[in-house]
């Protein structure tokens, strides 16, 4: 095809050098007129109105190269008004409408040649053949959408059973919440009593208790003050905190987060460091204690190195007043400092400022073209584990802003259930809820145990007596505790139902199996995964780059939009659009980056196989053959 | 929570990074031959011409220093001084040292070899005494009516002319000249600079050259690009000046330059023209490579005058300091615009004739990504019927920044990328920098280190530097035969997956060095094994630029015109290609300065210029993006480009309703593509820019002198800008005594005043002189190329006595035939009710051009409705006369006067009368 092209681009070529006819009116006075407008121009009068109405022409002036209609009425077999259309019939083959300006501009369009006529290039009628891979396609094309059609079928159907035991479950759900919050209630007022009667006892405790925490803090002041002094203390110093206070956490980022190598040194140092610490109980400045610092610095600065590791979790205190090591590096050095850098160095930074890659020195300049990429993805990496690691409390309140991504940010990354062989698999959101604890919350003859064992400890209770009944008082507290949990569950539960099921689902619900799904496509070194109504990100390695939480549905469910990822160094935050089409699996394909951080992607699924569409193929088949039967009978 | 912490700080420290370092980059005060010389009083010069005389047909004389009597002047060593004249009025004046222990460099290659033969052999001198004076001043024949002068005591040198009753342009005259000889270093001396850390070694020490140069009669200074600033120039010294830098030249890749400073940029062309109420302009052109810097001094600037000045004429003084070379200085006497032009391009040489692919529209990016990429964006063109004719890859395709290479898994078919573009008839052209990565496994890399073709450092070794390969060398371009090596790298066999339709585009080559002082490349590196880079700094891009232009001749054995675009420039450039204005900005300041930016390159014969369509940082609101490109369709050179990190931003991406408009707005530079080709060709010819400023056509209207928001597209086009938004009014002054067109409505405006115009969104306001004929064409296609046999429309603005002129060149748009005369010119007449066409070219050359194009409306703007029938001759074929649109499509304005169908041919001698 391609060949024939070049072919005929030469031959136009050759022709073009023996010069032009005069004229480029056509010898069809009808020519570029579409079957549907020929009765228009068809006309026994002698004059024909511009369809816009504007002005009307002599049949002589039809197609006499000339432009008399602004919207090119006038002129539909030439090129002379800009506005034009050209129709070409294209037998065999599908009929087609050009710009005007592709008429005898030398190339050929149509595959019947039809728009080239003034000799300056012979076109070659290739209707016949290319009709013929058309047909083929389209017949194919047929064919999925007849198999996708009854896929999407199915597939509705089943959604209809999901969503009914969903709506099941949630009635139900709500109708022990309410149960259960009634006990709860009694089992507060209860508690209360008891709590007033202990409260003198308890008073007295905390009395006590106050002043012992006073005393510590006391002793631990110096050290906070220490961390104003200087940022690399305050570095080392947050680094211990970290270590001691978010050991859990980082325990957590590490199970959590499929992260590196040099991630997972990091952390394990960390612990080390709080291990050490502890073995050296607590001695300042010790050898051993300093060296472990060292240590975990360093870490963290080769980690800088590679762009992969990260910087300790810190207290939020300390998390304000830091800044990130690459952060100085671009507010200062670059504009004071540059003297104190190598040659390459200095290089590497003022070609940053275009580029936006990271100044420090790497090996591989081989992967350049591919760095600045790169470079920010991992850029924004190193910032994410901060958003990855459980909330260490203070916080919350302070950046609610961000709060709706709460419910999203835990339940990334399990990568549990890979097997799934079209690449998607069921998300991890609520596979935890729903298999264990709730599933057992939601047998009825337990909630009777429930309320039984309720009943019998709220009789059992003397609220009179005093010193209150201390085991009767435990009970009465670890009823009430595991009842809270059980309900905190049990509601839990029910937001999650009662979010999805809020969700934009499709006309027909097509799309609710995507909930609880994922979709995977490797390209090249990235893995892309996408999780309708959830979030999409470009995992490369160990490395997760968010391209987007999930936004909404566009272009009436054809498109999926992905909005509001990890910011792009120097560029927007990132996003994802999705554009749907049918095919017989769930398949992401073709993720591109057409635009610096926008991200498009092509998934094929049966949702969109509808029976609309494949009626439409079908009448389009059916007029190409019909095209060709008559091509056949001439 | 903590991620948005974190990017808030790295935002932060992004937000201070990304804007121009000033302290980056050296200003005067530590710059110490400036700041030397700005310190010197006026009349500090204390040098006298002796042994005046003609030898070689040129006035020489030796300078020498004034010794009080008594005193021994035998130490002082002379400089020798020599004044030639050229014909058309150019007197070129050298001063340089008579012995000195290391030859002073002289740029190389910028004169046209042509501008020997020119010289007029001075044979008389005739001495007179001027009033006042002790000793004589010597006088030599300049041209009719003008004369060189000089004085001896104190010395200075002017030109003058009206016989002898007017100065134009003088030196000296404020007795600021100062010559630092090169000696030997004296005991505890230390000529090291430093700055940021880079220490410049100055193994030669002081060196540098400055003086005073007065224009006279002039009202304004223009010129000396490059700087982002306003056209005429504003003082930097003297009282009410509180910008106190002198305008910089000196090449460099400065990172977002801002809109107004006298900061110096990507080229420098030492090149200063004059203009006053007189209508009369005057140029200065100093031909010097090294770092320069100017001072424009206010009127007063000299609070205690210590010389009194000749002359009482009204004069704009002017300092120009220099680090190293010679004066070898030029004095154009005009006396009009354009013959100050003229006279510079007879010395620097005209403009190249671009193909005419080039002068269409250029859609660029950093970086389309892939074949992929290229094909999309190819095809969205096609689909939205917007025309283009080249599409450029930026940096990103090569392998690893190795030049001349592709990488393999973007581009793994470039040639076939390529011949899909040109089936088309589109082009494309690559990147190619000056940085050579130092890769061991890139053959340039290897070849270029074995041949010792690299410019060495203060130490002898191959200069290494940064910059997007990483550590990397840059080649000897002043060396002619390294010039001729790096050529035929782009000959197909040597450009391994190049095409006949791949161009070039030549970035960084200032050159930046991004580890270098001021980003570029230390002062003390060696080229020639001996030139020393403050030598010739501001020279390099150029000889890159021109080893690359030559290299593409070469490559199609001479027969097809090179396209080449640089960012560095050096006086001559213009015979190498088109220059753009470098890393701009998009925002409104930056759509306002790029017309400041290209009317001064085009007065410096660079037209071949053009900003970045949109603004390359940042990304622009659809508004600014639009009138950019309303604006930009008539940049003599017109290219859409953008970072990388910016949003996409292809016409088609901002909704149907502003893809349009853009539409629109390329569409219209297509239109006139006939016109702008004849214009190219003008410049061509005459060195008179494509694009000018209002005064080069009404020179003696006081109200154009500082006009830079409109501007003439030739002599028949007015073009005035939108700078801010939401605009709903423009003031447009129309200068002249006759009307003006609209050349989307035809409504005629009056001349000579300003109008306050209502602005829509659909164009920027564009109009046609009264008495001009311009040639359109109608149809737009996918490229130029498709347009070839499209026929012309003529457009008619007939002026107050109901006449009209106008002109068409027309060649075969690529190769170098029209230098055979293969062209066609044609010459076009309307009067006494009848339009004529002309041969303008009497006879027939060695070879010629010939085609079949036909006009196929001719439209008379200013012309009562009425007749019906025109007559043609020869033929006595009768064409209709009817209302038609004045422009086609979506935008068609109100009806004109049009004669249907003509169907004359282009080519053709022929007359249309009106009955």
């Amino acid at each position: 095809m391609r060949v024939d092209f070049l072919l005929i681009f030469c031959v136009a070529l050759c022709v073009a050098s023996f010069g032009r006819s005069a004229s480029s009116v056509p010898q069809d006075p009808f020519l570029g007129i579409s079957p549907e407008d020929e009765s228009f121009y068809k006309t026994s009068l002698d004059t024909i109105n511009c369809k816009d109405g504007s002005k009307k022409f002599n049949k002589s002036q039809l197609n006499d190269d000339f432009c008399d209609c602004l919207d090119g009425t006038d002129e539909p077999g030439t090129s002379a008004c800009p506005t034009g259309k050209f129709y070409c019939r294209n037998i065999g083959h599908f009929p087609q409408t050009l710009f005007s300006s592709r008429v005898n501009d030398g190339i050929c369009d149509c595959c019947d040649g039809s728009d080239e006529y003034d000799g300056e290039v012979k076109c070659l009628n290739t209707c016949w053949e290319a009709g013929k891979a058309a047909r083929d396609k389209l017949k194919k094309k047929i064919a999925t959408y007849q198999e996708g059609v009854t896929l999407r079928k199915q597939g509705i159907e089943q959604t209809r059973m999901a969503m009914a035991k969903d709506e099941a479950e949630l009635k139900k759900l709500k109708n022990e919440e309410k149960i259960l919050n009634g006990l709860i209630q009694q089992l507060k007022e209860h508690k209360e009593l008891i709590e007033k009667a202990q409260e003198k006892e308890r008073l007295q405790k905390e009395k006590e208790k106050k002043q012992a925490e006073e005393a510590l803090r006391k002793e631990s002041e110096p050290e906070e003050a220490k961390v104003e002094t200087g940022v690399a203390e305050q570095k080392v110093d947050s680094g211990v905190k970290s270590t001691e206070s978010t050991l859990d956490n980082l325990i957590g980022t590490v199970d959590n987060d499929p992260s590196d190598e040099d991630l997972k040194l990091v952390s394990e140092d960390n612990v080390a460091a709080k291990v050490e610490n502890r073995d050296t109980s607590e001695i300042e400045g010790s050898p051993r204690n300093r060296h472990a610092l060292e240590n975990m610095e360093e870490s963290a600065s080769a980690g800088h190195k590679d762009d992969s590791a990260v910087v300790p979790e810190t207290g939020s205190d300390a998390r304000s007043g830091v800044v990130p090591d690459d952060v100085k590096k671009m507010g200062n050095d670059l504009s004071e400092n540059t003297e104190e850098l190598s040659g390459e160095e200095l290089g590497r930074l003022v070609a940053s400022r275009w580029t936006g890659e990271n100044t420090e020195k790497r090996d591989d300049v081989k992967d350049n073209s591919h760095e600045c990429h790169e470079d920010t993805l991992k850029q924004i990496h190193d910032g994410e584990y901060d958003g990855y690691a459980p909330d260490t409390g203070d916080d919350t309140s302070k950046y609610d802003d961000t709060g709706k991504y709460d419910d999203t940010e835990d339940d990334t990354d399990e990568e549990d259930n890979h097997d799934d062989p079209s690449s998607s698999y069921k998300s991890v959101d609520d596979i935890d809820l729903s298999d264990t604890s709730i599933t057992t919350l939601s047998n009825p003859t337990w909630l009777g145990k429930i309320q039984q064992t309720v009943r019998n400890i709220l009789q059992a209770v003397n609220l009179f007596r005093t010193p209150v009944n201390i085991s009767d008082a435990a009970d009465v507290h670890k009823e009430y505790d595991e009842s809270s949990t059980k309900l905190s569950k049990i509601q839990s539960r029910i937001s999650t139902l009662t979010k999805k099921l809020k969700q934009d689902f499709g006309p027909e619900k097509e799309f609710y199996s995507f909930y609880d799904h994922c979709f995977e496509s490797k390209q090249n070194k990235y893995v892309y995964k996408v999780c309708p109504y959830k979030q999409a990100s470009q995992v490369e390695g160990h490395a997760t780059t968010r391209l987007g939480y999930w936004e909404k549905f566009e272009d009436s469910y054809r498109v999926m939009m992905f909005s509001n990822g990890d910011r792009c160094w120097n560029g927007p935050d990132r996003s994802l659009k999705i554009k749907l089409r049918c095919g017989l699996k769930n398949e992401i394909a073709d993720v591109d980056e057409p635009s610096r951080c926008e991200y498009v992607a092509l998934l094929s699924t049966p949702a969109l196989c509808t029976e609309d569409k494949l009626k439409e193929l079908q009448d389009k088949l059916d007029m190409m053959n019909k095209q060709h039967q008559k091509h056949d009978e001439l | 929570m903590k991620i948005s912490i974190l990017i808030f700080l790295l935002f932060l420290a992004i937000q201070t990074v990304l804007s121009w370092k000033k302290e980056e980059f050296r200003n005067c005060n530590q710059t110490p031959f400036c700041k030397r010389a700005r310190s010197r009083k006026p009349g500090s010069c204390n040098l006298i011409a002796q042994d005046v005389t003609i030898s070689h047909g040129e006035l020489t004389a030796k300078l020498l220093p004034k010794i009080p009597q008594g005193q021994d002047q035998d130490q002082a060593k002379p400089l020798i001084l020599s004044i030639s004249v050229y014909q058309n009025g150019i007197m070129r004046l050298k001063i340089d040292e008579d012995a000195s222990p290391k030859k002073r460099f002289e740029v190389s290659d910028v004169i046209i070899s042509e501008f020997e033969s020119k010289k007029l052999w001075l044979q008389r001198v005739s001495d007179e005494r001027s009033d006042g004076d002790a000793d004589l001043s010597s006088v030599v024949f300049l041209s009719d009516g003008y004369e060189a002068v000089l004085r001896h005591d104190p010395f200075e040198v002017y030109v003058r002319g009206e016989q002898g009753n007017r100065r134009i342009v003088s030196l000296n005259s404020n007795g600021l000249f100062d010559f630092e000889q090169l000696r030997d270093k004296k005991e505890g001396e230390d000529w090291e600079e430093s700055f940021r850390g880079h220490t410049d070694t100055r193994p030669y020490g002081p060196q540098s050259v400055s003086f005073d140069v007065s224009f006279y009669g002039s009202d304004f200074v223009y010129g000396i690009p490059e700087h982002a600033t306003s056209f005429a120039l504003k003082p930097t010294r003297g009282p009410g000046v509180e910008e106190s830098e002198p305008y910089r030249l000196f090449n460099l890749d400065v990172f977002e330059y801002i809109h107004d400073s006298p900061f110096g940029l990507y080229g420098s062309i030492p090149f200063m023209v004059s203009h006053g109420k007189s209508g009369k302009s005057s140029g200065f052109f100093w031909l010097n490579a090294a770092e320069m810097q100017i001072d424009v001094l206010a009127s007063g600037w000299d609070a205690e005058p210590q010389i009194s000045m000749p002359t009482s004429q009204s004069r704009i003084d002017t300092f120009w300091m220099s680090e190293a070379g010679i004066v070898d200085v030029f004095f154009f006497v005009g006396p009009g615009p354009k013959d100050v032009i003229r006279q510079y391009t007879s010395v620097t040489g005209t403009p190249s004739m671009p193909q005419l692919f080039a002068t269409a529209y250029h859609q660029c990016r950093w970086n389309y990504r892939d074949e992929e990429d290229v094909e999309n964006v190819d095809l969205k063109f096609d689909e939205n019927d917007i025309p283009y004719d080249v599409l450029w890859l930026d940096i990103e395709h090569t392998d690893g920044k190795r030049y001349f290479t592709w990488d393999k898994l973007l581009f793994p078919h470039p040639e076939e990328m390529q011949r899909k573009l040109a089936a088309k008839g589109r082009h494309m052209v690559t990147i190619v920098d000056p940085h050579i990565k130092r890769d061991e496994s890139f053959s340039l890399h290897k070849e270029a280190t074995q041949k010792g073709y690299y410019v060495k450092d203060a130490s002898g070794k191959d200069f290494d530097g940064w910059c997007w390969p990483g550590s990397s060398s840059y080649p000897d371009m002043v060396n002619p035969e390294i010039r001729t090596w790096w050529g035929e790298k782009f000959f197909y066999e040597n450009y391994v997956g190049s095409t006949p339709s791949l161009y070039i585009w030549n970035d960084m080559n200032e050159p930046s060095v991004f580890n270098g002082p001021e980003v570029t490349m230390p002062r003390d590196a060696l080229h020639l094994g001996t030139v020393e880079s403050r030598e010739l700094h501001n020279a390099y891009g150029y000889y890159f630029h021109m080893a690359t232009a030559d290299g593409l001749v070469k490559r199609e054995d001479g027969k097809d015109r090179p396209f080449v675009l640089s960012r560095a420039f050096f006086a001559g450039s213009q015979r190498y290609g088109a220059v753009w204005t470098g890393d701009n900005t998009a925002d409104w300041d930056q759509l306002r300065v790029s017309v400041s930016m290209i009317l001064t390159l085009g007065l410096t014969a660079v037209t071949f210029s053009g900003a970045d369509v949109g603004g390359f940082f940042g990304n622009p609101e659809p508004e600014l993006l639009v009138r950019w490109y309303q604006l930009g369709a008539y940049y003599p050179f017109f290219r859409a480009h953008a970072h990388q990190d910016t949003k996409r931003r292809e016409p088609w991406l901002f909704g149907q309703r502003n893809m349009e408009l853009i539409r629109d707005a390329i569409r219209g530079r297509y239109m006139w593509l006939p016109y702008f080709y004849t214009l190219f060709r003008e410049a061509n010819v005459s060195g008179v820019p494509v694009v000018r400023p209002l005064w080069m056509e009404f020179p003696t209207d006081e109200a154009t002198f500082s006009n830079d928001e409109a501007f003439m597209v030739g002599n028949s086009l007015l073009v005035q800008g939108v700078y801010t938004e939401r605009a709903k009014y423009a003031s447009v002054y129309l200068p002249g005594k006759e009307s003006w067109y609209d050349i989307r409505t035809g409504t005629a405006y009056e001349g000579g005043t300003t109008h306050k115009l209502e602005v829509s969104e659909d164009s920027i306001p564009a109009f046609q002189r009264a008495g001009t004929i311009l040639p359109r064409k109608d149809r737009f296609r996918r490229s130029s190329t498709q347009m070839v046999h499209d026929p012309y429309t003529l457009v008619i603005a007939l002026n107050s006595s109901q006449t009209a002129e106008g002109e068409l060149y027309l060649d075969d748009g690529k190769s170098f035939d029209f230098k055979q005369g293969a062209y066609i010119q044609r010459h076009f007449v309307f009067s006494n009710g009848q339009l004529t066409s002309s041969n303008i070219v009497p006879t027939r050359g060695e070879s010629s051009f010939s085609t079949d194009c036909i006009i196929e409306r001719i439209i008379l703007l200013g012309h009562l409705p009425g007749p019906k029938i025109a007559l043609i001759e020869p033929g006595n074929q009768k064409a209709e006369i009817e209302m038609g649109p004045l422009r086609l499509g979506e935008h068609a304005g109100p009806a004109a006067v049009t004669i249907r169908k003509p169907g004359v041919r282009i080519a053709d001698d022929w007359t249309i009368k009106i009955l």
